[in-house]
């Protein structure tokens, strides 16, 4: 097939590939940001005619509020139906065949739970002195019905909850601004034309054509984000003059019934537009009035999660443009069908690992950028993001230790010195692992010897045995006064030591229980890797006078390596991630200062309910072991055989 | 000659046998704790100022009494019996999967150069560090919800398999870069495929490590016990380790029925491993390197 | 949370429902029991179908401690899980804060419910003045003494250093008292003795106050001055000194009494009057077990109706008799067989000063704080008073970073 000159230049589908997906997806983001711009738009008025309501059936009497229910509903119609719940009575309804007032019944006991909720939402807000529970409940079932749900008082104090049921989809509301999709595919087409006629080479080296491309790409795909920003801003603003328009008229009915006196100074705050926690949002005064450059300012504020995103896309965008502009792309497809074979070989496996770890991965390391603890958890995922702060918070604390009169005291709460424990716990118990269980597995090799299958089975009990409880005997063996240990030192007149109430011998302790259960596998995996050693390499060796030293030096230890590194990266991994050994044994004693970092963030999860505080830490932890990992791979790839 | 070797038995002998039973002293604790009929520890009891031998008698773990009663208590009093078949056949079904992943998987690594193949194998190790304390909601997310493989073994053979394999990679890849390739070579020119050489030659020469494989993937299944407990909705379906915890944790703890039931839960592990011994002292010979 | 319209259309489809099918309406109870109160409470799901007469069919799944609040709080939230769960007070404000785990239940209860309970039992079930749980049993630790030793339990504490110095002989393991004292849960009987109190009325930490540090002390009187308890306590060494009769006393729970080795006759008493707090007695925390429906349960009201007959007389009884638990329904101990069983009514003496745990989700954070505080002070590494206000600072900064606002 004969194709013209520019479709085989790499700039021209670099650009097309690269900018079809940044622009499809930013198209998409704001897109997103409108429609939920809307939602919130559409919230916000619901909620400033709930909060009208309660202020103005507060502190009347059932005769009184069912009245004024009945008015509001009249010279409000976006009221759909609206009803009033206070204890176990359902004191007013719009509808009459609820025959208001009387008890609510026994399938109406979400009214009583929602009451019971925001009562003591409120309460808690209160007694805490910070605002955290939501004391308005908004619902949208189907789209342009919204449920909203909010306390109202009485003389002050809580006295039930207003239900409303609120009608938006009048034409007035809409805030959508006319938009033709002619911009996209202009500058899309526009920088397909300039990469016809770029001519960059395939080579892996920076050229004048290579740059031109990128350059086009940015151009094009800001110049589009940026209008989309105008724009999103614009919306923001055009809905606020919506709102404010809808506050003014709704606010003069509710003054010319006499239930609520127009407040007309633009001074004072507007107590109808709130958020959920019932605090003015201050975007209109209780006049009406708002400024658009002000709420602009504003809107830029509340558009800003978006911009994030945005850089990501832009970053993966030219990312695609490079991969295919330098010939990356073209080279990995032909190496993807000339090694099919080998992925095939390895998909399985791959699959199993991405659904089954990967998932769970992008799931901690999200929650990581959250603050979510146990009492936000129900709040959305983009409410709870706070970016940062908690690996700020983590790796910027270097209050290490104090000094005082009394020399200096380590702060064992500290993050340093607990990576400094964990990396001495990972490098003693591999250590004496890999050194146990490789003189074990060298005296078990031994040619000739009896019994061997004796020894190895009764050296993997600790191993077979379920440490929990070898952990508890352990634990007990170092009881102070009653521990087997100590007995021994005695036996040999030697004082006998309080193991748990100092740092060292605190870590020893667990040290020795987690080398106890640990050497039995490397021994098995060492012995495992001896039997790769062909006997005729020692024969040969031994032939031409290696001394046993030489032979373990330059045959046994070299050919054990590739086996061997894997159980050592690996161990080490397992180590530091130790749990039940620190828990169980020494539980970190004393104070907290042989606590190792998985045992710290379990802590966080489960004892303090700090669950990103917790995520975080683990995505610490998973990248020094990555780091790791990285260096070790890099290290040990000299090694491979071939 | 021949004495000398004997002698430096016996030497090793003395070394190994002191340190088995050092190793074993807790073990015999467990043991002593199961069969003394009891529920703590027996204590160590020493008169005033006690000699060497007193204290010596006294870290003797031998129980104050000898009862079985621990040990049928734990069996019948729940169907632990059940429990303990639950736990082979999930434990068995994860060794196979996860060997059976992993050889392939390994072999390609070890065999194959091909793009990506670092960044795979890293991707395996990648997955054992994030700390797994975090990880119980998202997979219950996966396995229970989206799955819909709660109660089911197949449900927990996945995630122990998956969890088992990483382990089970490295180390095959790294007994396989052992293998000659001079083998598989001359197979090559005689004729032989890809599929009959990994069949025929390396997995037979790789035994040993298939063993260690095996006998750690059966390990990965065979101890857990959050997942399970958490995954099963019905008392029929759960393994021994979960029916082990019901003797301790909360107010009271019942550490002698415990014991006897990790002592009843180690011997199968004492059996496969028996059963696995013979691979680990075979593997290459002289011979095959030809 | 629908509204009325809604509420009547599903309640009539759900009518409809029912009448068409004419089912047994299928419940799932999870607990954590094993052995007699395994048997008992499976009886107790028996005799409550038999009631139903075939509407109601309960199936019982007992899961281990140590997973079961794992197990609870990956379930329920993403709509899985059982109908009716029991637990402890302990975790009841966290559930209810995080949300979608328990259901409030204060809707079904009539007054007869209402009133039928030991007094402060419904207090463990209520959090920020809204019920979420029947309670169904409870336990405290009290005074379990060794008769062989121990001739008349001590009424008071001076009475009590009396009998057990008699008791003491360090160099052979032997002591008067033992129980596990650096543990918070046992060290509180002490603490609110001196009036010492983790939270005030409105849930603001007091941890650091005189009285603890007080208590504190005279926890230090009885190990260091007096020198009547053995030196790093747990639940092991407790059990095995008192089996193996080196102990005169302890302080354990109705747990505890299962595992008394039978060579031992034992006696139970109250907790003795503390002279240095003004003559005040010991009072034990109460750990109150509740049944709970699950807030993802597709039949809330079957659920409430099997919750309260696990709260009633008739299963209380059931409960008491075979299963051992001290049941919460105030009528069961007048039951004669009740009252004439000593370990019953042992724990139900223990009742009169005893207090319920505090179920707030915070109190998680204070255990391990304050555990390191008189960990510390028992090794002599700091006074009673430091390590308590670095306890109370540690916590209160825990707490501090739950309650954020947003």
């Amino acid at each position: 097939m004969k194709l013209p000159a520019y479709l085989k230049r790499t700039a021209f589908w670099g650009l097309g590939i690269s900018l079809l997906i940044t622009l499809a997806l930013s198209a998409w983001l704001f897109r997103a940001g409108v429609n939920e711009l809307q939602l919130q738009q559409r919230h916000r008025i619901a909620v400033m005619h709930a909060n009208a309501l309660s202020l103005a059936i507060s502190s009347t009497d059932v005769e009184e509020t069912a009245k004024r229910v009945r008015e509001i509903q009249k010279f409000d119609p976006g009221i759909e139906s609206l009803i009033v719940v206070k204890g176990t009575q359902l004191v007013a309804s719009t509808n009459a065949a609820d025959s208001a007032p009387r008890q609510l019944k026994r399938d109406e006991k979400p009214l009583y739970d929602l009451s019971n909720l925001l009562r003591t939402a409120r309460e808690t807000n209160r007694g805490e002195g910070v605002v955290r529970n939501k004391t308005i409940w908004v619902e949208e079932n189907k789209p342009g019905h919204i449920q909203v749900s909010l306390p109202y008082l009485l003389n002050g104090e809580f006295a039930g909850i207003v239900q409303m049921r609120f009608n938006l989809l009048q034409p007035a509301m809409n805030i959508r601004l006319e938009d033709s999709g002619a911009l996209p595919i202009l500058i899309f087409f526009g920088a397909l034309l300039v990469g016809g006629f770029l001519k960059p080479t395939s080579e892996r080296r920076m050229d004048p054509a290579k740059l031109m491309a990128i350059a086009a790409f940015l151009l094009s795909a800001l110049f589009y984000q940026q209008q989309r920003l105008d724009r999103l801003e614009q919306v923001w603003v055009n809905g606020n003059r919506v709102v404010a328009a809808n506050y003014l008229e709704t606010a003069e009915q509710y003054d010319r019934a006499g239930y609520l006196p127009l407040v007309r100074d633009p001074a004072s705050a507007n107590l109808w537009d709130t958020d959920h926690y019932q605090r003015p949002l201050e975007l209109i005064a209780a006049d009406g009035s708002s400024t658009d450059t002000e709420y602009g300012a504003k809107a830029a504020d509340r558009t800003s999660f978006i911009k994030p995103i945005l850089w990501a896309i832009d970053i993966l965008g030219i990312g695609i443009l490079l991969l295919i502009i330098f010939g990356y792309a073209e080279r990995m497809y032909a190496a993807f069908k000339q090694h099919i074979y080998a992925y095939v070989y390895i998909a399985p496996a791959m699959i199993g690992m991405f659904v089954l770890v990967f998932f769970p991965f992008a799931y901690g390391i999200a929650l990581a950028f959250t603050d979510t603890t146990l009492f936000n958890e129900s709040l959305p995922f983009q409410e709870r993001l706070i970016g940062l702060a908690n690996f700020k918070a983590i790796l910027g604390d270097f209050n290490l230790y104090e000094r005082t009169a009394d020399g200096i005291i380590w702060n064992y709460a500290n993050f340093y010195w607990t990576l400094f424990i964990t990396v001495l716990w990972t490098v003693s118990n591999v250590f004496i692992g890999v050194t146990v269980g490789f003189l074990l597995a060298m005296a078990l090799n031994t040619e000739g010897l009896r019994g061997k299958a004796i020894y190895r089975v009764l050296l993997i009990l600790p191993w077979a045995i379920p440490n929990y409880i070898t952990a508890l005997v352990w634990r007990g063996m170092f009881h102070p006064q009653f521990g087997v240990i100590n007995q021994v030192l005695q036996m040999f007149g030697l004082e006998p030591v309080k193991w748990f109430d100092g740092v060292v011998s605190s870590f020893i302790t667990g040290v020795a229980t987690n080398g106890w259960l640990s050497f039995p596998f490397m021994m098995v995996v060492i012995l495992g890797a001896l039997q790769s050693i062909p006997r005729d390499m020692y024969e040969a060796a031994e032939v031409e006078g290696a001394n046993r030293w030489q032979r373990l030096r330059f045959i046994t230890l070299p050919l054990l390596k590739p086996t061997l590194i894997p159980a050592i990266v690996l161990s080490v991994v397992w180590t530091f991630n130790m749990f039940n050994i620190i828990f169980l044994v020494s539980g970190g004693e004393p104070a907290g200062a042989n606590e190792i970092l998985v045992t710290k963030a379990y802590k966080l999860a489960f004892e303090n309910y700090q669950y990103a505080y917790a995520a975080a830490y683990s995505t610490v932890i998973f990248i020094i072991l990555l780091a790791y990992g990285v260096f070790q791979t890099r290290v040990s790839k000299a090694t491979e055989s071939f | 000659m021949a004495d000398m070797k004997t002698n430096r038995h016996i030497l090793l002998h003395a070394v190994l046998v002191c340190f088995t039973v050092l190793a074993l002293y807790p073990v015999f604790w467990v043991l002593a704790l199961s069969f003394s009929g009891q529920q703590s520890v027996g204590l160590i009891d020493l008169p005033n100022d006690p000699s060497f031998f007193e204290r010596f008698r006294a870290i003797l773990p031998v129980p104050a009494h000898w009862s079985v009663s621990n040990f049928t208590e734990v069996w019948t009093e729940q169907s632990f019996g059940r429990w303990l078949w639950n736990s082979v056949i999930i434990s068995l079904m994860t060794t196979v999967l996860g060997v059976f992943l992993a050889c392939t998987a390994a072999y390609a690594f070890s065999r194959f150069r091909f793009p990506g193949r670092d960044t795979g194998m890293l991707m395996f190790l990648v997955s054992q560090m994030f700390p797994g304390t975090l990880m119980l909601i998202p997979l219950f997310i996966i396995i229970v919800k989206q799955l819909e493989l709660g109660n089911t073994y197949i449900g927990l053979v996945i995630v122990y398999a998956t969890t088992a394999i990483p382990f089970c990679v490295w180390m095959l890849k790294g007994y396989f870069d052992t293998i000659p390739y001079d083998i598989e070579e001359s197979a090559i020119i005689d004729g032989a495929s890809r599929l009959t050489i990994f069949w025929r030659i390396i997995l037979p020469l790789a035994k040993p490590a298939i063993a260690i494989t095996a006998l750690f993937s059966f390990m990965t299944a065979w101890n857990e016990f959050i997942l399970a407990s958490v995954f099963m909705e019905s008392e029929a379906n759960y393994t021994a380790p979960v029916g082990l915890r019901f003797f301790v944790g909360g107010f009271s703890s019942q550490w002698g029925y415990f014991a006897a039931g990790s002592v009843i839960v180690s011997l199968p592990v004492v059996v496969l491993f028996l059963q696995l011994q013979k691979y680990l002292i075979s593997g290459l010979t002289a011979g095959s390197v030809k | 949370m629908g509204t009325i319209q809604r509420i009547l259309v599903a309640a009539v489809l759900f009518a409809g429902m029912t009448i068409g099918k004419a089912q047994a309406t299928e419940l799932v109870l999870w607990h954590a029991y094993r052995g007699a109160e395994k048997a008992t409470i499976e009886k107790v799901a028996k005799l409550y179908e038999s009631k139903m007469a075939g509407k109601a069919k309960v199936t019982t799944l007992a899961i281990p401690y140590d997973a079961y609040a794992d197990k609870i709080s990956a379930s329920i939230p993403r709509g899985k899980g059982p109908d009716v769960f029991i637990y402890a007070q302990d975790r009841l404000g966290g559930w209810v804060e995080s949300g979608k785990t328990v259901e409030p239940i204060g809707f079904y209860m009539d007054d007869a419910t209402h009133k039928q309970f030991l007094p402060g039992m419904l207090d463990a079930m209520t959090y920020k003045g809204t019920i979420y749980g029947l309670p169904l049993n409870y336990k405290s630790i009290t005074l379990i003494y060794n008769k062989a030793l121990v001739k008349t339990p001590p009424k008071n504490t001076t009475e009590l250093v009396k009998i057990a110095k008699a008791l003491t002989d360090a160099n052979s393991g032997r002591y008067g008292l033992a129980y596990w004292y650096t543990n918070f849960y046992f060290h509180a009987a002490l603490m609110n003795a001196f009036g010492g109190r983790v939270f005030d009325q409105d849930g603001k930490l007091v941890l650091n106050s005189p009285e603890t540090v007080a208590s504190i002390k005279q926890m230090m009187k009885w190990y260091k001055q007096d020198g009547i308890m053995p030196t790093e306590p747990s639940e092991t060494l407790v059990s095995s000194m008192f089996n193996e009769g080196k102990v005169g006393m302890v302080f354990n729970g109705p747990w505890y009494i299962g595992e008394i080795s039978p060579n031992i006759d034992y006696g139970l008493a109250v907790l003795p009057v503390v002279d240095e707090a003004g003559k005040k007695p010991m009072r034990p925390w109460l750990t109150i077990e509740g049944a709970y429906v699950s807030a993802s349960s597709k039949q809330k009201e079957a659920a409430y109706d099997f919750v309260a007959f696990l709260a009633s007389e008739e299963a209380g009884l059931l409960l008491s008799l075979e299963g051992r638990q001290l049941h919460t329904n105030a009528a069961i101990y007048n039951d004669k067989r009740v009252a004439s069983d000593r370990i019953l009514k042992a724990f139900h003496d223990q009742l009169s000063s005893a207090e319920p745990m505090p179920n707030r989700a915070e109190m998680t954070m204070v255990w391990s704080p304050v555990t390191t505080a008189m960990n510390k002070v028992v090794k002599g590494n700091s006074t009673p008073e430091a390590a308590l206000r670095e306890a109370a600072a540690a916590v209160q900064e825990s707490i501090t970073a739950l309650h954020k606002g947003r």
